[in-house]
């Protein structure tokens, strides 16, 4: 589909090592969450491991989108959202109304699934999100900025224009500064939010490879259309439909032997 | 201008015969064509016309304005105060009363008027926040007599005296709910998923506001600013009440202060010839000045504006 055809050939996603090397990050237990009066996840439970990426896959309202927001709280901003169960996160339940929401926001980064960059300039773009939780002097913050435009492969392509607005960026360059931006904020986890749904297949590939570098420090969720991207980028994928979690397994299982016969139709394209 | 698919014969090649009897199809059939002519060029005709009677209306009002008040205009204008007829007088203490009152009116309506727009674009719900809008659009409509009425009531009388201070407060009532409506306007143009992004780094919603949204909207929420500066400048009838004018230099904002639109006003309607001079070149001014602030807007902000 989106698939550039250099990258068709790599090999699908690495089979997601089940022992104990990745304790789960998140674990969520028994979660439900209601617009209003309409119940839009049903006891989801799922854990997401940590230092891998899990891919969140399933039709459109099939409620991927929906988990990634409770994970973050994102939910709070509307009135009549509301979530019950758990979601187990360095000890704490992060959907109880007593966490600080604006420090889980900063250990929970999310990407979103058009660019935003803030109408100011690139280094201000990182700085911005940077502040809100560290005082660091002029020179601590240069390195901040190099280090993670680094990361994002777009030191090189901005370098010479820190200062100009970020606005005025390719949309492909604008998403990595929005992930350079949510990194710098030194996240444990990261949602990302289909992200690359609004990209061209050479942006695509390039946030692909990212993910792959990202993974050796973050925990990485990423709700995703593209069934190819689960493949490649996914140690492990999660299945949903109609509010419920139908399958969550290695990357291998679910693209060669889903359990779930909604799963194989799925990925098959039979239906969604 | 007269449609294009109506003109017969584009493009035929004469070295092609169309065989006997078969239609032509690039012809628009019967009476049609002629029909459709008509009245494109009516309607053509017809806004051509409106146009050139406004532009016209325009262009005489700033012919009569120039070649009447540019006579009048010298460095006395700005250097002296009005005087009696007959003496040399200028028009100082009105241009400063002028710009002393609009700046004090957007220095209280501005800021007001962009917290109340944040409170209406992101704060506010239900009955009370639409209350407060309808409130406020109510305000904008409101005959400007009736602010300058309502303030000499609140102010004036239970002081006792004009002052330019309670024309500041009048012109600021009116710029108010300019900045109000132009504020939630811009602030409901910046996309959700910009609030979504500032909020997901963690930070707090007010400064969400503060930093992003309003850095977003900021060209349409200065050019709301410009133009309240352009609609209150030019208020007579609530300075009448509140500030009265002032032959004289105002010292102090509690004196009754001096003004333009009221100067205009005064002198306008008199029989001295160099009154009359003055309020022309007093409404010169004005319009000159309120056209730059409108030029300012269109040039200045309005090129990357949302």
């Amino acid at each position: 589909m989106t698939a550039s055809p250099a990258l068709s050939g790599l090999p699908g996603g690495l089979s997601l090592p089940q022992n104990e090397t990745h304790r789960p990050m998140i674990s969520v237990r028994n979660l439900d969450f209601y617009y209003g009066e309409h119940k839009a996840l049903r006891n989801i439970s799922l854990n997401f491991p940590e230092r891998c990426v899990t891919g969140m896959i399933g039709p459109s309202g099939c409620g991927k989108s929906t988990l990634l927001r409770v994970l973050n709280r994102m939910y709070d901003l509307y009135p009549g959202q509301r979530a019950t169960g758990e979601v187990l996160f360095d000890d704490r339940n992060v959907i109880s109304p007593d966490i600080d929401l604006n420090r889980l926001r900063a250990r929970i980064g999310m990407v979103f699934q058009k660019p935003t960059p803030f109408p100011m300039s690139i280094y201000d773009n990182i700085a911005f999100g940077v502040k809100l939780h560290e005082t660091l002097s002029r020179s601590e913050m240069n390195d901040r900025v190099e280090d993670v435009l680094r990361r994002v492969a777009l030191w090189n392509e901005v370098k010479d224009r820190l200062h100009a607005s970020a606005t005025a960026m390719s949309g492909g360059q604008q998403q990595r500064l929005c992930i350079a931006r949510t990194i710098a904020t030194k996240p444990e986890v990261i949602l990302l939010d289909e992200p690359t749904s609004a990209l061209d297949p050479v942006s695509t590939a390039r946030i692909e490879e990212l993910l792959d570098e990202l993974k050796k420090e973050f925990t990485i969720a990423i709700v995703t259309h593209n069934m190819q991207q689960a493949a490649r980028c996914a140690d492990q994928v999660a299945f949903f439909y109609l509010g419920e979690l139908v399958e969550v397994d290695s990357t291998d299982v679910i693209f060669t032997a889903p359990r779930e016969a909604r799963t194989q139709d799925y990925i098959t394209g039979r239906f969604g | 201008m007269s449609g294009a698919g109506s003109s017969p014969g584009g493009g035929v090649r004469p070295d092609v015969a169309r065989p006997e009897g078969v239609r032509d199809r690039w012809k628009t059939p019967g009476g049609l064509a002629f029909r459709r002519q008509f009245t494109d060029r009516l309607a053509s005709g017809f806004s051509y016309a409106a146009t050139t009677v406004s532009v016209l209306a325009l262009a005489s009002i700033v012919w009569t304005l120039l070649s009447r008040g540019l006579p009048g205009l010298t460095l006395l204008t700005f250097t002296h105060m009005t005087a009696s007829p007959g003496q040399e007088g200028g028009l100082a203490n009105a241009i400063a009363g002028s710009l002393f009152q609009t700046a004090a009116a957007i220095a209280l309506g501005a800021p007001l008027g962009l917290m109340c727009g944040i409170y209406l674009a992101d704060y506010g719900q239900g009955k009370l926040a639409s209350t407060v809008r309808f409130v406020s659009d109510m305000l904008l409509s409101a005959p400007s007599i009736l602010i300058g009425l309502f303030v000499y009531q609140t102010i004036v009388a239970p002081i006792g005296h004009f002052s330019g201070f309670a024309g500041a407060i009048a012109l600021a009532i009116l710029a108010l709910p300019i900045v109000v409506r132009t504020t939630e306007d811009m602030l409901r143009l910046v996309p959700v998923s910009m609030r979504e992004a500032g909020i997901a780094l963690g930070a707090s919603k007010w400064r969400v506001i503060l930093f992003i949204c309003l850095r977003a909207a900021k060209t349409g929420v200065m050019t709301g600013i410009l133009l309240a500066v352009a609609r209150v400048a030019g208020e007579t009838a609530p300075l009448l009440f509140t500030s009265l004018g002032n032959s004289g230099w105002s010292f102090s904002p509690a004196e009754p202060m001096a003004s333009l639109p009221v100067t205009i006003y005064q002198y306008a309607g008199s029989a001295f010839t160099d009154w009359a001079q003055m309020a022309w070149t007093g409404a010169l001014l004005i319009t000159l000045g309120v056209l730059a602030i409108n030029i300012l807007v269109r040039t200045g902000f309005g090129r990357n504006g949302t």
